[in-house]
């Protein structure tokens, strides 16, 4: 049995409810295990208050990580304070089941590095637009686990979740989807099993952290020629 | 293996030590009220810098002679009364540390300041006294530079200019520096106000950098 906690990466755009599902997982598995949450924030530690005002967790077991305006840098290139800091928190809080580490709003294209989760979600809402899920990306098409979002706005917002929940699925060549609302106890249920298989088959050893893969190259018009690149 | 090379590793942004999560204190300094970002440099240069150049440079010397690192951690502290400095210093040396690690077999340390974790891996990839002084004073001055383009709308290349503008006062840094071997030799030059600052943003709630 590993020594250390399952590291759960959560990440994903902007306000799409990535420390709300955070505070969701700690309310429905804090009893049965044992959490605590690495937040990265852009700017401020807004996360890390909004977790420990949510009173799901002991506001000890919540570090913020400031990453210099480099979120993407702080969960791949150098993950460094990162990994410290959930180093420090396995440490204070010995034995720990879980540490989820929750990734500055970044865009489609930031994933973690498997060296510093062992498993990863990526999150994105129906707000954001029903085409979202279609439009892929490494996180989408590759992250352990896809999330959609509020499905519970989808008829606010004019789009159909269960044609975003299909687009994603197709994006991701069979790996899972979870259509999520919390206010919908089934689909809260689906996710928390997940987390839950995930902790049992790092428990015994079975969990290899899977890299959701650099980022997709793409194209800008450069007025009289398209050409492809990657970032770094 | 070649000193110029590990200089230049050691001295690389995309290091992963953690450098990202830095201003050198310039995030606090700018809310503050401060606008002269290269006279910030050069103040730091003078002062808080030199203290962890020398606070280095000493522990190098201690690690080549074998002798005890206590004595130098403790003249360190003493010339950081800051405790939120004191703080930062020590959460870098363990990213350092870390990293180093995996790089050279390092001497045993128990969370030392960043001084020291640098003098530990100098030590380790046989880099010179004066070497690791410049380190630490281009590291200080590129950190600045490299933080103000997150925090002040600026011209990258102003900031480069900046940082070269400082390199005769990082190269008497470690002209004065270099030689240095006892812990009571380390100046005492410290930065009130830097020191106000750093505890001023250790306790602020919306801030990008870490320190």
């Amino acid at each position: 049995m590993p020594e250390r906690a399952l590291r759960l990466g959560v990440c994903g755009p902007v306000g799409t409810g990535k420390s709300s599902l955070i505070a969701l997982l700690c309310r429905e598995l804090s009893t049965e295990l044992e959490m605590a949450v690495v937040t990265n924030d852009i700017y401020t530690d807004e996360d890390a208050r909004f977790l420990r005002s949510a009173g799901v967790l002991d506001p000890d077991r919540i570090s913020a990580v400031e990453t210099g305006a480099c979120p993407h840098t702080a969960i791949r290139d150098d993950i460094t304070a990162n990994l410290m800091a959930v180093e420090a928190l396995e440490e204070r809080f010995a034995p720990l089941d879980v540490v989820l580490v929750e990734s500055g709003g970044d865009n489609l294209t930031a994933t973690f590095s498997p060296a510093l989760v062992d498993v990863q979600i990526f999150v994105l809402d129906v707000a954001g637009g029903g085409d979202v899920a279609r439009k892929g990306g490494p996180g989408i098409e590759r992250a352990d686990l896809l999330v959609v979002n509020k499905t519970d706005l989808a008829p606010y917002v004019g789009v159909d979740a269960a044609q975003m929940k299909a687009d994603g699925q197709a994006a991701r060549g069979g790996r899972p989807v979870v259509a999520l609302s919390r206010i919908d106890a089934e689909s809260v249920s689906e996710l928390t099993a997940w987390v839950l298989g995930c902790v049992a088959s790092h428990r015994a050893g079975e969990l290899r952290p899977q890299d959701p893969g650099p980022m997709a190259p793409h194209s800008h018009a450069h007025g009289d020629h398209d050409h492809d690149h990657t970032h770094r | 293996m070649h000193q110029e090379l590990i200089l230049m590793l050691l001295a690389d942004a995309r290091l992963p030590v953690a450098g990202h999560t830095q201003s050198a204190g310039l995030e606090p300094a700018l809310r503050a009220g401060l606008t002269d970002v290269p006279r910030y440099i050069s103040t730091r240069l003078k002062t808080v810098t030199r203290v962890e150049a020398a606070t280095a440079v000493v522990a190098l010397h201690s690690f080549r002679q074998g002798l005890p690192l206590a004595a130098v951690e403790a003249a360190w502290a003493a010339r950081t009364p800051s405790p939120a400095m004191r703080a930062t210093s020590r959460q870098l040396a363990r990213g350092l540390l870390r990293l180093g690690g995996r790089l050279w077999p390092l001497p045993d340390l128990h969370d030392p300041s960043r001084g020291v974790a640098l003098g530990a891996l100098a030590f380790a990839a046989g880099l010179s006294p004066a070497s690791l002084a410049r380190l630490i004073g281009y590291d200080d001055a590129q950190t600045v530079a490299a933080a103000a383009l997150k925090l002040v709308p600026l011209d990258p290349a102003d900031a480069t200019l900046w940082v070269v503008g400082a390199m005769p006062l990082i190269q008497s840094l470690a002209d004065d520096v270099a030689g240095l071997t006892e812990p009571h030799e380390i100046p005492a030059s410290g930065a009130p106000q830097i020191e106000v600052w750093a505890e001023a943003h250790a306790i602020a709630s919306r801030r990008l950098f870490s320190a």
